[in-house]
């Protein structure tokens, strides 16, 4: 009896997740996909790197960094582009755009020095 | 007969490149022997044996051993070039010479024979011990064989031995085979199978023993059977040769001579095998075989012709030697396929065969290993009879520099991928979120 009811608890949590993430405006799904696309390059890595070793250390250093860093500062550009958070209300979407092209430039520099 | 000035000019010239021709260094056979004998009936007594050495190009110098105007050196030089001591029953020698001055000459690369015998002194006994070789304590004892013994007219005791244990060395008895025994008459030695200078060259047999024949034994005798030898060689590491037999009788001209049958075989023949062994062994020990001269070391990347001086890891490298045998005449090309390379730091990282082009050539190529430090190319030769080869030259190894490992290491090509996709992504992303609406 318990069994049945939380099954089909968690598949009405399921289905109330799916169809609030359909609400969300379509530039911020973008961005998720792109984080999603991050973070699963991120683990491929460290599943090789468990596998192989981690001979060349710096690259794979160098390799993780750069996913986890886009994927952080995609995260950074989600929350200060979503209108729904009252902390970056004034903040135009513009400039947190330019931001996050400035900071992965950089990002990028310092990944290609450090891969050997 | 006056000589004009320049026949006299001429003479004087070929005479110097005669000398000169004897007295190279590089050739290793030695030309002055001083021989050293009880009294002066031996000289005629083993007159075979003497003339064998002298045939073959020796001079040899006879002196009675307790003569006063004994020298082997005189202001810092050696007048001889080798010795035989022919007086086993000296005690002491006359003028400069006693044993530490035999075992100097020994030291310093010259050769020597000692024959010992019944009743041989203190001196005699502690030059051989010096050498490696101890003779039986027991000074009434000779070596006894009830079994090998020659046959003779006389029912004797037993102490004139045929005896046809050699060594197999075709270097140290030459290739061809001694078909008759050896006659030996005398005292017994043993030499210490750990000492690896010291070989057996002429065994007894195992029914051997070495005790007084005239007395009764009361106890069982400490040397017995094939442990006692009756002639051995040592070689020096200086590659001094010595030639320590257990019996003067064995050189005698009766000896030489005589014909021989062995107890308890039906075979007599005419001739005893002793002009053989001692001919051939007198060759080796005077270096007429079995000397060794290593030349022109040479190593270089392959490749390359010039030797660098200092290697990298994982190099390869070419390594050439060429080694002579000295034939008693020329330098002829030693021939073998045991001479080995060591590449050696503390251990040796490569050991490899060296191959041969048969004219004395010895080549190898190898790789050095991946550990840098200072190491040597060593060519350690020992083989029985031959002369020692003693071979080392240092060469340092170093580590890449850093702009010799590879650019790219294939075990990171994902981690390469992973950023280059990143940055792809980054691209593909900045378009797709300012193009939709």
């Amino acid at each position: 009896m318990g069994r049945s009811t939380t099954a089909k608890e968690a598949e009405a949590l399921v289905q109330s997740l799916r169809s609030a993430y359909s609400a969300t405006p379509t530039n911020l799904k973008i961005i998720d996909f792109y984080i999603a696309f991050a973070v699963v390059t991120a683990l491929i890595q460290v599943v090789y790197m468990a596998i192989v070793g981690s001979f060349p250390f710096n690259s794979f250093l160098s390799g993780l960094l750069s996913c986890v860093g886009t994927a952080v500062l995609a995260v950074c550009l989600r929350i200060q582009v979503n209108k729904e958070n009252k902390e970056f209300k004034d903040l135009p979407p513009e400039r947190a755009f330019a931001d996050f092209v400035l900071c992965n430039l950089v990002l990028h520099l310092v990944i290609m020095n450090f891969l050997g | 007969m006056v000589l004009t000035f320049s026949q006299g000019f001429l003479i004087s010239i070929l005479s110097l490149a005669v000398l000169a021709s004897g007295f190279s260094e590089d050739s290793p056979t030695d030309r002055r022997v001083l021989v050293l004998l009880d009294d002066f009936a031996i000289k005629s007594s083993h007159s075979l044996f003497f003339k064998s050495l002298e045939t073959r190009g020796f001079d040899l110098d006879f002196k009675l051993a307790d003569d006063p105007k004994l020298a082997l050196q005189r202001y810092g030089t050696y007048l001889y070039d080798a010795a035989i001591l022919f007086s086993p029953t000296t005690e002491r020698f006359g003028g400069s010479i006693d044993a530490a001055s035999i075992l100097n000459f020994v030291d310093s690369g010259h050769d020597l024979i000692l024959a010992a015998d019944a009743s041989s002194s203190e001196l005699i006994r502690e030059i051989a011990v010096e050498c490696g070789v101890d003779f039986d304590e027991d000074p009434a004892g000779l070596v006894v064989d009830h079994t090998s013994y020659a046959v003779s007219e006389e029912d004797g005791d037993h102490t004139l031995i045929a005896s046809d244990d050699f060594i197999k060395s075709d270097v140290i008895l030459g290739s061809k085979k001694i078909e008759a025994p050896v006659l030996f008459k005398g005292i017994g030695h043993t030499v210490n199978t750990a000492n690896s200078l010291v070989v057996k060259v002429l065994s007894a047999s195992s029914a051997a023993y070495s005790a007084d024949p005239n007395a009764v034994l009361s106890n069982s005798p400490t040397l017995i059977g094939s442990s006692i030898s009756l002639v051995s060689v040592v070689q020096a590491r200086n590659n001094a040769r010595i030639l320590i037999s257990g019996s003067l009788s064995m050189f005698s001209n009766r000896f030489l001579r005589s014909s021989i049958q062995k107890a308890g075989s039906t075979t007599k023949y005419e001739k005893s095998g002793n002009e053989q062994f001692l001919t051939e062994l007198s060759r080796w020990v005077f270096h007429e075989r079995g000397h060794l001269k290593a030349l022109n070391v040479k190593h270089h990347k392959v490749g390359e012709v010039e030797e660098p001086s200092m290697y990298r890891i994982k190099d390869d490298v070419e390594y050439s030697v060429e080694v002579y045998e000295w034939s008693g005449t020329s330098w002829e090309p030693y021939v073998a396929d045991d001479l080995q390379l060591q590449f050696y730091m503390m251990s040796p990282y490569v050991l490899k065969t060296m191959s041969t082009d048969q004219k004395g050539l010895y080549h190898t190529s190898i790789k050095v290993p991946d550990v840098y430090g200072v190491f040597q190319f060593k060519v350690e030769y020992q083989k029985l009879g031959y002369s020692t080869i003693s071979l080392s030259k240092q060469i340092p190894v170093r580590p890449f520099r850093h702009n010799e490992y590879e650019r790219f290491i294939p075990a990171a090509f994902p981690y390469y991928g992973a950023s280059f996709a990143m940055m792809g992504g980054f691209f593909v992303f900045t378009l797709s979120y300012l193009y939709t609406k």
